[in-house]
Parts: C-alpha cells; structure tokens; sequence
C-alpha cells in the first residue's frame, strides 16, 4: 500500500516544488581576541536578498542567486545555485552586535565576542 | 568555551565537509575545471543573437584585478585574486582560494573588439562582445514568385 501512494505522488501537481539547488559557499574562518571573523564567497547575490541569521548558537546564512541566461548556452563550466551554510556558533559571542557586509560578491561577518570570554590584563596591585 | 575551532561546528561538521567535497568531485567530474585553484574561475557562455555573453564568478576581485585580452578569435581572462586575510587574525579554515590565473579560449564566431563591454557586479564578470558583422544571424526575407 505504501508502495503505491509514493508511486503516484509523482507527478502529483499538490506536491510541494522541487528545491532549488543550493550550495555551501567556500568559507574563511578567523579569530582574534576581539571577535570571529567569516569571509564567504557569495558571487552573484544581491545584498537585499542576502540573509544572515542568528537563532538557537547557529548562524546561518542564505542567499538567492538571480540568474536568467541572456541566450542559448555554448559552453557551460557551473549552474548558478543559491547559497546556503549555517555554523555553530561557541558561547560568548554577543548575538546583538553580529555585523554583515557584502562587497564584491564576498559576505564579511564580523561577530564580536562578549565581554565575558575577551581577555583581560588584571594589573597587579603592589602592597 | 571555545578551545578550537572545531569546537565550532560540531555536530554537523564531518557531515558538512564531507557533503562538501562529493559535492566538489561532482562539479569537478561533470565540468572538467577544478572549482578553485589553479584553473581560474569557471565559466559560462551564451549565445545572446547578436552577441556571445561571458559569464564568470570572480568573488572578492574588482575591475583593476581582471583583464580580458581578445586576439583573433581567442579570448584570454587573466586576472589575481588578493589576500583579503586581515591583519592580526589567526586562521581556523581556508575554503577561499587566493590565486592567479589565465584562461584562453577560441570563440566560436568573430567578433567586434571595438563595441566589446565588460562589467563586474557583486562579484560576477559579464563580457559582452558583439559579433561581426559577417557572423550575426539574418533574416532572409522569402519572395513569392
């Protein structure tokens, strides 16, 4: 019975669209003692479109690609896709100042550490 | 508290690198041309009418970076991507690639250099170049007898 009712979901006009394609974009990770630092290659998406999101320790990051072929195709090397990846984050970053830009097709997100895990001098008293 | 940046990524990591990497291999297999590295950026060509599209992720690189030189029939894309590292950060994952590089092939029709555009915008290289004359498609007008 199972059987049959997946056979002739094919097909079936109610079935939810396909998904577009997505692919993970190719990443820089660094750290300093002030923040974490996310540089990511996102050619070809708009920076209205692009959306970073914090919830839950992750950070995820998607972005649409617009792309229409301006004709027929003679040689193609990639298919544009959307852009999605998603981290998660270690504790004390500071979710509220989490900064993103997008220059070039590169995402660059900046996220602060909290006051808590930032290293600290303590100066030493003499008596 | 964060020891590593492995740490960072948890569950999901082996996962994610090794979805990753098929998913690497099978662009790689499917269109010959390395994503990154030494081949240089991939490219994509269309067939506008009246002029052939060039299309080529080119992240992170301006105008200044890139240079298209046109010989004949045969395009040349040269151009290097800089290190964006910031100073005084330490690395915990390199996925971008910093390169040089330089692509030529031969175009499939000649073209006008003279009314040839390029742009770069959010990171994607578009070329425009027209085709000559001799090589744009007509209409030939069918005459009754």
């Amino acid at each position: 019975m199972a059987d049959t009712n997946l056979e002739r979901r094919e097909g079936d006009p109610r079935a939810p669209a396909p998904r577009r394609r997505a692919v993970a974009p190719a990443v820089d990770v660094f750290e300093n003692k002030d923040e974490y630092l996310i540089l990511a290659d996102v050619p070809g998406a708009a920076r209205d479109r692009v959306n970073v999101h914090f919830e839950h320790g992750r950070l995820t990051l998607e972005a649409p690609r617009e792309f229409t072929a301006p004709g027929p195709v003679l040689a193609s090397e990639y298919a544009p896709a959307d852009y999605h990846r998603s981290f998660a984050l270690p504790q004390g970053v500071d979710a509220a100042r989490i900064e993103a830009e997008l220059v070039a097709g590169v995402l660059r997100i900046r996220l602060p550490k909290s006051d808590a895990v930032r290293p600290r001098r303590i100066a030493i008293k003499g008596g | 508290m964060l020891r590593r940046w492995d740490d960072f990524d948890d569950t999901y990591a082996l996962l994610n690198s090794f979805r990753r990497q098929v998913d690497r291999f099978v662009q790689d297999f499917e269109t010959g041309v390395p994503a990154h590295g030494e081949g240089g950026p991939r490219l994509n060509l269309f067939d506008a009418g009246a002029a052939l599209v060039l299309t080529a992720d080119v992240p992170g690189m301006g105008e200044k970076d890139l240079n298209i030189d046109v010989t004949q029939d045969v395009f040349t894309l040269s151009g290097e991507r800089k290190a964006d590292a910031p100073e005084g950060y330490a690395p915990h994952r390199r996925e971008r690639g910093r390169y040089r590089f330089s692509r030529s092939f031969s175009l499939p029709v000649r073209v006008d250099l003279e009314r040839t555009t390029a742009t770069v915008k959010d990171g994607v290289l578009t070329v425009t170049l027209p085709k000559a004359a001799e090589a744009r498609p007509r209409q030939i007008a069918v005459r009754g007898a």
